[in-house]
C-alpha cells in the first residue's frame, strides 16, 4: 500500500503499522503489512528455503505460519482499538489444515472479533497468494493495557543506531 | 554392587544419553528453519532440553525488549516434533496438526530452553506437552500442546498415487 493510502488511517494505526514492520523477527522473516481496513489486517511473507520443514521438501515449516499469524493478530488489536496501549498474547491456537508450499507467498488475514478494555479476541486465516484454500487458521487472545513502554511514531528510538 | 560396576554403568549410561542427545540434534537439523533459529539439544538432570540462544532476529518488541511470540511458538512446535519423532521406531517425520500455546510470563531477550513430555504416543498420532523457561525452570514463560500425525504406510501410498 502506498503512503497516500496510509494517510487515511488514524495516527495510532499508522504507528502500529510502522512498528510491526520494524520488529526484528518480522524483518528477519520478511513480513510486510499489506493493508489495514477497519478491524482487519492483511500481512504477507515471501518464503525462503531456510523456512522449510525439511531439506528435501519445499514445504514451509508450520512455525513460520505461526509467527505470521501472531504478528497479524497483534496488529489487528491495534487496528480495532485505534490506540497504542501495550498488549500481550495470552494464548494462540493454530490449526494446520494443509501443508504450505514454498513456491507462493503467504498471506495472513487477521480480524478482531471482540475488544474490551482488558482483552481482545482475534481470528486469523493463512492462505497462499492466489489461492482461496485455507492453509491454517488461528485464534488468539490478547491482554490489553499490559505493563510496558508505549511505543511512539518513528519507532526504534535508541535501538535504531 | 562394586564401585567398579557402578562406574561402568555410569559410563555406559552417559554414552547412551550422549547418543540420545546427538539423535535429537540430528532430527532437528533436518529442518532448515530449526537450523536458522540455532536450536541446540542439551541434557539437564531431568532429560533432554532444546536451547534457543538469543539473537536480535528473534526479538518481537524492541522497546522492552522481548522475544517474538512466534519464536516461542517455533521452539515449542519443533521441540514437540522432535520428541514425537524420536519415540517413533521408524523416526518418520510427523505432520503438525495443531498447536495451542499459553504465554505465562514475559519472554526476555535471553537464552530460552524447552523440554517435552509425551502425553500420548499412539499408532497414528502423538500429543506432546512442551514447557519453556529462561532463568528458573520452575517459572515457565510459555507452555504448549502440539498434536502430531505420524505418517502411515497407507497415507504414503495415497501420496504416491496423487503424484
Amino acid at each position: 500500500m502506498t503512503e497516500s493510502n496510509r494517510v487515511q488511517h488514524s495516527d495510532a494505526v499508522t504507528t502500529a503499522w510502522q512498528f510491526t514492520e520494524q520488529v526484528p523477527h518480522g524483518r528477519d522473516l520478511g513480513m510486510q503489512v499489506v493493508s489495514v481496513n477497519g478491524n482487519q489486517v492483511c500481512m504477507r511473507l515471501t518464503p525462503q528455503p531456510w523456512m522449510f520443514a525439511e531439506d528435501n521438501t519445499e514445504e514451509i515449516c508450520t512455525s513460520v505460519l505461526y509467527s505470521l499469524a501472531d504478528s497479524a493478530s497483534g496488529l489487528a488489536v491495534f487496528a480495532e482499538a485505534r490506540e497504542l496501549s501495550p498488549i500481550a498474547t495470552l494464548d494462540l491456537r493454530m490449526d494446520y489444515l494443509r501443508s504450505a508450499s514454498g513456491d507462493r507467498a503467504l498471506l495472513a488475514v487477521a480480524t478482531c472479533r471482540h475488544l474490551t478494555d482488558e482483552v481482545a479476541f482475534i481470528h486469523c486465516n493463512i492462505l497462499s497468494e492466489g489461492n482461496r484454500e485455507l492453509l491454517a487458521t488461528a485464534n488468539a487472545t490478547f491482554m490489553r493495557n499490559t505493563q510496558g513502554q508505549q511505543f511512539h511514531a518513528g519507532g526504534r528510538g535508541k535501538e535504531s543506531a | 554392587m562394586s564401585t567398579t560396576g557402578d562406574s561402568a554403568q555410569q559410563i555406559s549410561g552417559a554414552a547412551e544419553s550422549g547418543k540420545e542427545c546427538a539423535d535429537w540434534q540430528a532430527l532437528l537439523e533436518r529442518t532448515p528453519y530449526a537450523r536458522h533459529l540455532g536450536l541446540e539439544v542439551q541434557r539437564d538432570d531431568a532429560g533432554l532440553v532444546v536451547h534457543m540462544p538469543c539473537r536480535e532476529a528473534l526479538i518481537g518488541n524492541f522497546m522492552l525488549p522481548a522475544l517474538h511470540g512466534g519464536v516461542l511458538g517455533a521452539l515449542i512446535e519443533l521441540t514437540g516434533r522432535v520428541a514425537a519423532q524420536s519415540q517413533d521406531t521408524e523416526t518418520r517425520c510427523p505432520r503438525i496438526l495443531d498447536s495451542h500455546i499459553n504465554y505465562l510470563r514475559s519472554a526476555q531477550a535471553r537464552s530460552t530452553f524447552a523440554s517435552a513430555e509425551i502425553v500420548r504416543q499412539g499408532r497414528r498420532t502423538s500429543l506432546v506437552q512442551v514447557t519453556c523457561w529462561q532463568g528458573e525452570k520452575s517459572k515457565p514463560i510459555a507452555s504448549g500442546q502440539v498434536q502430531l500425525l505420524l505418517p502411515t504406510m497407507a497415507a504414503k501410498q495415497a501420496d504416491l498415487h496423487e503424484q
